[in-house]
């Protein structure tokens, strides 16, 4: 089953090579500038599109995690580990986006609004995973562990969330900027922006698996060297 | 008894007993409570209205600091004395040992809470009074919530380099709900208000999840 998902590699890379050539074009020859925010209103065309491929991360290391518990099959693990090293990576692109847009927008580098401090606290919960696995002695330890905790990061989500917006009421964000009388090449370039990097983040997530499988092996020859 | 609920009974029994004989345990958890609630009393601005708004989500920050201390002691005995391996082998689905083991931490977390809520009453002049059994059942749910999460994280990084800081890396993003349902909380039952019906839905869900989770997933944690 991995080796069929690692052979997509390269298709995948296509597909999302592609997906990045439109998005960009649009980005820059489609999409309007915004009159009042001009150029810089371009990096949302980044910041929103990150945001799926965030949470997928996180539910692929919550799906890995329980496959893993269920069948102790390693190549569960490897699809938590790579979903959330991936996930990680978009995750951290939001909240650098985010502040860069915001300075000249709304005058502050961060405000404590709702979208924001949930994605904050999705970050530290990203980070501590991956601690998790690098300070736990005993790969197999640190596999279990780390898909226990990935399930109980998952679980957490709605109540951070709930919690968050009780803390801090409305958010600044848009709810859905769609439907918000927005120009339809704006929604457009956002939509053709999220394929495009939901493609880059499955492309990454598979090589991430095809490395985290070519580790093990060398693992397992350099095991089967030491015991001859 | 069946197997189980015997087992959780013995761990609860054992962990409270060895909590009241070597008092090091609770003691560190009530002097370092003391110590935070004195800095704060000193800190706050003394008669400024906007201070008291900052008490009830500090009392929780605490709260949180202090349950580290006796959360990440947790499993020391046990490990210290090689002990694990015979939780491992308890006769009944391992849930139990966790059950046991959560409800000496939530006992130690309700009485830390307790002593914390006497520090507040006696130096920051806060009145329990108005709203004591909104407090206690907060205080509670808190608790309970505290205990499942913490119980479970506790047992991962026990085995772990580093956990001293693994710990509280770990378990701060997951608990943040409790804390932020907590504070608001005390601080709606402390101005004489009503506290919404669906804040104390999420806490109680959140306790009842996350129990629910720990009791089928420390099998493996403790296996491992």
């Amino acid at each position: 089953m991995e080796e069929r998902v690692i052979r997509w590699a390269r298709p995948l890379g296509v597909l999302a090579a592609l997906g990045l050539v439109v998005w960009l074009g649009m980005v820059i020859f489609v999409a309007p500038m915004e009159r009042v925010q001009g150029v810089i209103q371009k990096i949302l065309y980044v910041h929103v599109p990150c945001v799926l491929p965030a949470y997928l991360g996180f539910i692929l290391a919550a799906i890995g995690g329980l496959g893993f518990l269920r069948t102790r099959g390693e190549q569960w693990d490897r699809l938590a580990l790579s979903g959330a090293e991936v996930g990680m990576v978009f995750c951290t692109l939001i909240l650098l986006t985010g502040p860069i847009w915001a300075k000249p927008a709304w005058g502050h580098w961060w405000v404590w609004d709702l979208r924001l401090t949930s994605t904050l606290v999705l970050w530290f919960i990203y980070v501590a995973y991956l601690f998790l696995r690098s300070f736990v002695i005993g790969s197999d330890t640190a596999r279990t562990f780390a898909s226990v905790y990935g399930i109980a990061g998952t679980a957490a989500i709605p109540f951070v969330y709930f919690a968050v917006d009780l803390a801090r009421g409305s958010t600044l964000h848009p709810s859905n900027p769609a439907r918000e009388g927005l120009p339809a090449s704006m929604a457009t370039t956002w939509i053709v922006g999220t394929g495009a990097f939901l493609l880059v983040f499955l492309y990454l997530v598979v090589r991430r698996l095809e490395v985290a499988r070519l580790e093990a092996q060398a693992l397992e020859a350099g095991a089967r060297e030491f015991s001859a | 008894m069946r197997a189980g609920p015997r087992v959780a009974a013995a761990v609860l029994r054992k962990d409270l007993q060895l909590d009241l004989r070597s008092k090091d345990r609770v003691g560190h958890m009530a002097v370092f409570a003391a110590l935070i609630v004195v800095v704060l009393s000193i800190a706050l601005p003394s008669g400024h209205p906007a201070a008291r708004a900052w008490i009830p989500p500090l009392i929780w920050v605490v709260f949180l600091l202090t349950s580290l201390l006796g959360l990440g002691r947790s499993f020391q005995a046990e490990s210290e004395g090689g002990a694990v391996t015979t939780l491992v082998q308890a006769p009944c689905d391992r849930g139990w040992v966790f059950l046991g083991k959560a409800g000496a931490n939530g006992l130690a977390l309700l009485g830390v809470e307790l002593w914390t809520a006497v520090l507040c009453a006696v130096l920051l002049d806060v009145r329990w009074g108005v709203a004591l059994p909104e407090v206690l059942g907060v205080g509670l749910l808190g608790a309970i919530g505290l205990a499942a999460v913490g119980t479970l994280l506790s047992a991962m990084a026990t085995s772990a380099r580093f956990r001293e800081f693994l710990l509280p890396v770990l378990l701060f993003p997951l608990v943040l709900p409790v804390l932020i349902l907590g504070s608001r909380m005390t601080a709606e039952a402390l101005a004489g208000a009503e506290i919404p019906g669906a804040w104390w839905g999420w806490l109680g869900l959140y306790d009842w999840v996350f129990l629910l989770i720990a009791y089928f997933v420390f099998d493996y944690v403790l296996e491992d």
